[in-house]
């Protein structure tokens, strides 16, 4: 039995994404921002990131539609449907977001109460983008350990509420809380882990997850409920004498500082270079690479080093959809790896490297799928 | 009137008691239980490594049904021995103790390949099972039921002998983790200390003759029943 642990399969992917595709120019029908200098912004930071279409859980009225945890929910039913199974099979649930619809309690246990089921495991992960990949993490090393037999993972978002033009009224102008506000949109993916393939289809295999944080020599990159760049007691959005003047000092919007994001790309290669060095990625043997992004500048630095490192790699083994599905954090990995699986790009055999840089704190998530073939039907009948 | 014991019938011989050692006769009673085993279709499909998953959890299913009997006949054995049988009685007592959570063992198991608690409760006995707990509960039933022994010698061997092997050999086909083997492994460990305590009964002097014809005889019986066990698996 070798290691004493089982492999871990994906065995069902899918996503839900909110109400209608929106443009560039229809972003303000649903952000708000219309005056000329914001307009502006907007256009040159759109330009940028090279998104064209996204969807947002907002109504033209700046309404939220939906409840993040109905994102999830609704992501998580979709993988089971692939799936072909009911929410009563699974074991464990892990929630992967940014920021959930309540303070308390925790996002995981509100969506286990949406998608229903049975008793199960259930786990929370915050953070940004690479939370995902800690989800994943978790759901694959307990089926691994064979304590669940089936756990489902999802990653959702649903940033609209942060961006709207109502969180920049009457607070002190920041303009780095720009670039995030015209680059994240709502959206969530999900997937299905077991520990057998499945049998009519072929199933993505988890080779291995790597999860990695480099905080201790890192500053904050991208965050909210902070005042000012340091952290001291008394100075997060929780210490203010009331939420409203916290807001108007700007702890309520998503902040990047764009100057540290080449270093990001820099550490996220060196990363990368760190998987061949330790032979968790073989670059012989690398199909496809899934990699989530914020911005299309990115892509063309990712894209051109691993061109140089990975023999014939080309546009047909890279995927992204940030340009048609937005950057949704958290659960853009799962959206993206979705429509990879949905439209056949990755064929049995062939391997998948799955890479989520998080600027946050300097986060690294990385995970390699092998597609397998469904397991050969018994020869003899018994 | 004529003394029938006079003169033996012509052509027949009555059977002789085989004198051989118990340990013997028993260990041929292995021989032949091993060979029966090969001849099992889900063993064979184990072997060549053509098993599914369904296999395993229609495995686990079938032995649970009788699994958690396993300790009513030893503890209906315990009861049956009289004070010359104390230490028989001892050890019954103790071994039914040590069996009657094992068919918890086999149900986490059978939840952790994603087996499901009620289905696996409302399982009834293969007529290979129904043979074997209804022989196995009559034999306890009788006074000083040594034969007992016999019983126990072929599920503990085949506890300490096979189950590890299958336990293994799954895990390495189907990818399994340790904790969803765990019944089939742990009987690797356990019933080799079994085996151990039972040896020390079968070479005792209190074993006669009588009692050594009731172990080897219950032997070959729970050998053959617990051969249909394996082969009928949910026919009910």
């Amino acid at each position: 039995m070798g290691s004493g642990t089982a492999t871990a399969y994906l065995t069902g992917i899918g996503r839900y994404l909110p109400g209608e595709p929106v443009g560039n120019d229809e972003v303000a029908s649903r952000l708000g921002g219309v005056d000329k200098r914001t307009e502006r912004i907007r256009r040159r930071i759109q330009n940028a990131n090279g998104i064209h279409q996204r969807y947002y859980a907002m109504d033209t009225d700046g309404r939220t539609t939906e409840l993040n945890e109905e994102l999830a929910a609704k992501a998580v039913h979709a993988a089971l449907a692939d799936r072909g199974m009911g929410a009563d099979r699974l074991g464990m649930l892990a929630c992967a977001t940014t920021q959930g619809d309540l303070l308390v309690p925790g996002f995981a246990s509100m969506v286990h109460g949406r998608v229903g089921g049975g008793p199960m495991q259930v786990l929370t992960a915050t953070g940004v983008c690479a939370s995902s990949i800690a989800a994943l993490d978790a759901a694959v090393s307990k089926v691994r350990l064979g304590e669940h037999a089936r756990a489902a993972v999802v990653g959702s978002e649903l940033a609209s509420r942060w961006l709207h033009q109502r969180r920049f009224d009457g607070v002190e102008d920041h303009l780095d809380a720009h670039f995030l506000r015209w680059m994240l949109s709502d959206g969530a993916g999900a997937a299905i882990v077991e520990f057998q393939p499945r049998p009519d289809r072929p199933s993505l295999r988890v080779d291995w997850v790597r999860h990695i944080s480099l905080a201790h020599e890192h500053e904050v990159c991208m965050r909210a409920g902070l005042d000012g760049d340091v952290l001291e007691a008394g100075r997060t959005w929780q210490d203010f004498d009331d939420v409203a003047s916290a807001e108007r000092a700007g702890l309520m919007q998503i902040r990047q500082d764009t100057s540290v994001l080449g270093e990001l790309a820099k550490v996220g290669l060196a990363q990368f270079e760190e998987l061949v060095d330790l032979g968790l990625v073989d670059l012989a043997k690398l199909d496809h690479v899934i990699c989530h992004y914020s911005t299309n500048a990115f892509r063309d630095v990712v894209f051109d080093a691993l061109a140089a490192r990975v023999p014939g790699f080309d546009a047909t083994r890279w995927f992204s959809n940030l340009e048609t599905c937005g950057n949704t954090g958290a659960a853009s990995i799962y959206i993206a790896l979705e429509e990879a699986w949905r439209t056949g790009r990755l064929q049995p055999g062939e391997t998948v490297l799955l890479a989520v840089p998080e600027s946050g704190r300097f986060s690294f998530g990385f995970a390699h799928l092998t597609v397998v073939e469904p397991r050969s039907a018994r020869s003899t009948d018994r | 009137m004529t003394d029938v014991t006079a003169a033996p019938i012509e052509g027949y011989v009555p059977p002789k008691r085989d004198s051989r050692p118990l340990l013997d006769r028993l260990s041929e009673c292995w021989t032949d239980f091993e060979a029966r085993l090969e001849q099992v279709p889900i063993l064979q499909a184990l072997a060549a490594g053509d098993v599914t998953l369904e296999d395993y959890h229609r495995l686990l299913h079938n032995l649970r049904q009788q699994v958690v009997d396993g300790s009513l006949w030893i503890a209906r054995a315990a009861s049956n021995f009289d004070m010359d049988h104390f230490d028989l009685r001892s050890a019954a007592i103790s071994h039914a103790l040590e069996e009657h959570r094992d068919h918890l063992l086999l149900q986490r198991d059978y939840l952790a390949i994603g087996g499901s608690l009620e289905t696996l409760r409302a399982g009834r006995k293969n007529v290979g099972s129904q043979a074997l707990s209804g022989y196995m509960f009559h034999v306890a039933s009788q006074p000083n039921p040594v034969g007992c022994l016999g019983a126990m010698f072929v599920i503990e061997g085949l506890g300490a002998q096979k189950a590890g092997e299958w336990g293994r050999r799954f895990a390495d086909v189907l990818g399994l983790a340790e904790r969803q083997v765990h019944f089939m492994i742990y009987h690797a460990e356990a019933d080799v200390e079994h085996t151990g305590t039972m040896d020390a009964f079968l070479t005792s002097d209190r074993i006669d003759a009588d009692a050594a014809d009731a172990i080897v005889s219950c032997a070959k019986v729970v050998a053959r029943l617990y051969v249909m066990q394996l082969t009928e698996l949910d026919e009910v």
